[in-house]
């Protein structure tokens, strides 16, 4: 019987407009990103654009900048000789230009140094400095241009995945987004479909026939199987999109984890789905949705916030190892430190442990609620009141 | 002149109800009201409140397989608590509701029909897919489902909306959908909670059909309606609850001569003559035409003798007030 209301509902949602449009959205995104990204072939290798404002320099000392700047920085001046000071800083201020260079020499910036491009102009201007020093000093030209030259160090990498960082965090990312919106969607999806259960009465008529809990297992897991559908059909456009166009060259790094991000995503679904239809059984009409729901966005969005600034920062702090083994966060936790290979193994496998016993809980809670409120019409079910059915007080 | 004269067999009032203990938990299965069955549904003694409000205070109602019983009562008087009580909706506070001689199973329950007196449908399914799903829940495997989905949308006239959605039909429509959601699984009882309400006549004749069909098989029948005409013509065997207890039980022949009163109605050759019968009460009548309430214990042949003294006659009618009424007296009392 899980089967036969799992069914249903794949079969009643993705026949909805909604799910279409959104579907296909998806599925256009993830096909026409890297299309447009191999007709603009550079656009992947574009060099960051600066703009150096000049109030006083020379051209043997732009030359030098822009001598440095090549292969680095994609770098243009704009002259600035004579005007006020306060409009110099106003364009700085509004972005017009990234730095001013003035007589001393003196580099203005809006807040903070640059050291991007700060480091390109002062190696330029150091170089220039002893070059005149050379001069001063008497040395010919020969010698200055020995002492000119640059030092070469050699550069080695421990980790030997280290070309491929940037597309593993990347997929890391596009792991995390999966995370974050497709529980929020089919969450919110199993929801209605409670509450329209019970403002339809319709679950008057299906309870004849079945259990609530078999009722809320085959909800959960039908909405899940079509988020994972959904998932499938999207990353397939993508990865076949990107593959044919060779927009990304997709090392061999990146499929060490992807099989962590489907599970991971799956199990977020599995959780979410069986919160938010708990949600939906503690109201009967579609409009009182908005008084439960906003504590679940809680430890998504936390979840998310947090696994995002692990995924730039640092992935192995206190909060990040906490939240990769709480249920309602690790399904974002998880991916990003695997994908930073900041994780080790024994942690992998108790998060994935924790997150299957949360799942089995939270149906067990869920179905004990459910069981209870699902009849009840009129006014929402407190949370208190909703805890105490859990542990198998009566409604009344 | 024409005589029309139905005679109670004695004059009864209304039948109290015997004095119960309340008591939490099942009780016993006894009858004071019903001799002992062991067939088909049988209530006994429901009760249930909702906080302050009793909601149910010692309902009874007997439903043996082969009959149709209409439920009847005023609105709040129980009846879909009743109905939601032997479902399994609502929690009991006592009573039992036993199905062929023991306690309904949730196996039983399976082979419930329900019509819920709100619509309970998946307004976003297709009309064949909704029917099939349910019969797919009640047991039947998929191709069985699928033909008796086939089957009962064109009993219910709607084989031509079959891949329609729900919410698409008519009121109306819907009210067959879910008659046919009900009989999919060709339940041993059909529970329905104002199965005519919102039907035209045509559907309201085809729905009649059907339920008479159902008893033919041997199922059990229960229904509620506020169109006591229409349960007049259908049901032989009624239940009336008021006030959350239940205050008669019978045919509906047997209850409208057990009622305190008759009707006279004389349909005079000439003029209207100034005449009424002792003890009577006069009513609303066409032109020509005398109707009063009188008595049970009035003697018929001696008022037809009366009225025939105070002028020429056509046709007299003496009997016992049609079911509405009859209702109208018990739940007043």
């Amino acid at each position: 019987m899980v089967r036969e209301v799992a069914e249903r509902e794949i079969r009643t949602r993705s026949r909805t407009k909604a799910f279409r449009v959104i579907t296909g959205i998806l599925v256009a995104a993830a096909i026409i990103g890297p299309i447009v990204s191999a007709l603009w072939p550079d656009s992947g290798h574009d060099l960051r654009r600066v703009t150096v404002g000049l109030v006083h320099a020379d051209e043997t000392t732009q030359q030098q900048i822009l001598t440095f700047a090549e292969g680095n920085l994609d770098l243009t001046f704009q002259d600035y000789t004579g005007v006020p000071p306060a409009e110099v800083d106003r364009a700085l201020t509004d972005g017009d230009i990234d730095v001013v260079l003035d007589t001393g020499p003196t580099l203005v910036w809006d807040r903070e140094t640059d050291f991007e491009i700060a480091g390109v102009i002062y190696t330029a201007l150091q170089q220039q400095e002893v070059l005149v020093r050379g001069r001063v000093l008497g040395l010919g030209e020969g010698d200055i241009a020995q002492l000119l030259t640059p030092l070469q160090v050699e550069e080695r990498f421990a980790d030997e995945l280290h070309e491929s960082y940037g597309v593993v965090e990347g997929v890391a990312f596009l792991g995390l987004m999966l995370a974050l919106n497709i529980p929020i969607l089919f969450g919110q999806l199993t929801m209605m479909s409670v509450v329209e259960e019970k403002s339809t009465r319709v679950i008057e008529v299906l309870l004849g026939h079945i259990r609530p809990r078999t009722l809320l297992l085959g909800k959960v897991l039908g909405l899940a199987a079509l988020g994972a559908a959904q998932l499938v059909v999207v990353v397939g456009g993508l990865t076949a999109a990107m593959l044919l166009t060779s927009a990304l060259d997709i090392p061999a790094s990146v499929w060490r984890f992807v099989p962590i991000i489907v599970v991971s995503i799956l199990g977020g679904l599995a959780v979410y789905n069986t919160l938010f239809a708990l949600l939906g059984s503690l109201v009967s009409r579609q409009e009182d949705v908005s008084q439960v729901i906003v504590p679940v966005f809680i430890p998504i969005l936390g979840g998310f916030l947090a696994a995002n600034a692990a995924l730039v920062g640092n992935a192995e702090s206190a909060l990040a190892k906490a939240l990769t083994l709480f249920p309602l966060t690790s399904p974002m936790m998880l991916p990003v430190r695997v994908a930073r290979d900041a994780i080790a193994p024994w942690e992998i496998a108790l998060s994935l442990g924790l997150l299957a016993l949360g799942v089995l809980l939270l149906i067990r809670v869920a179905g004990r609620v459910y069981e209870f409120t699902l009849l009840h019409t009129g006014s929402r079910v407190g949370w208190s009141q909703a805890l105490r059915l859990s542990r198998g007080a009566a409604l009344d | 002149m024409k005589t029309i004269v139905r005679e109670p067999v004695q004059p009864i009032a209304t039948e109290e109800p015997p004095q119960r203990r309340r008591q939490l938990g099942p009780r016993p299965m006894t009858s004071s009201r019903f001799k002992p069955m062991t067939n088909g549904l049988r209530v006994d003694g429901l009760h249930k409140s909702f906080g302050d409000i009793a909601a149910l205070r010692g309902v009874d109602l007997e439903v043996p397989r082969g009959r149709l019983v209409g439920f009847l009562g005023p609105n709040g008087a129980g009846k879909t608590t009743t109905m939601r009580g032997i479902l399994g909706l609502v929690a009991l506070d006592a009573g039992a509701v036993t199905w062929d001689g023991r306690t309904m199973s949730e196996e039983d329950r399976r082979h419930i029909g329900y019509m819920p007196q709100e619509r309970g449908l998946y307004l976003g399914m297709k009309v064949h897919e909704h029917i099939a799903y349910i019969g797919r829940l009640a047991g039947l495997d998929r191709e069985t489902a699928d033909r008796r989905a086939n089957d009962w949308a064109d009993r219910v006239g709607l084989a031509e909306r079959g891949n329609d959605l729900i919410q698409e039909l008519s009121t109306g429509n819907q009210q067959r959908v879910q008659l046919a959601v009900a009989l999919v699984h060709e339940p041993k009882l059909m529970i329905l909670d104002e199965p005519f309400a919102g039907l035209d006549p045509v559907a309201v004749s085809m729905l009649s059909d059907v339920m008479a069909e159902q008893v033919e098989k041997g199922a059990s029948v229960v229904f509620s309606s506020h169109q006591l005409d229409l349960v007049q013509d259908l049901a032989e065997h009624v239940t009336i609850v008021a006030g959350g207890e239940t205050q008669a039980t019978g045919t509906v022949a047997d209850l409208r001569s057990r009622s305190v009163n008759r009707r006279l109605e004389i349909q005079w050759a000439g003029p209207v003559p100034a005449w009424s019968p002792p003890d009577g009460e006069a009513q609303d009548a066409p032109p020509g035409v005398s109707r009063f309430v009188v008595p049970a214990a009035s003697d018929a042949a001696a008022l037809i003798a009366q009225a025939s003294a105070a002028g020429p006659l056509t046709a007299v009618s003496y009997e016992p007030p049609d079911l509405a009424e009859v209702f109208l007296e018990l739940v007043r009392s």
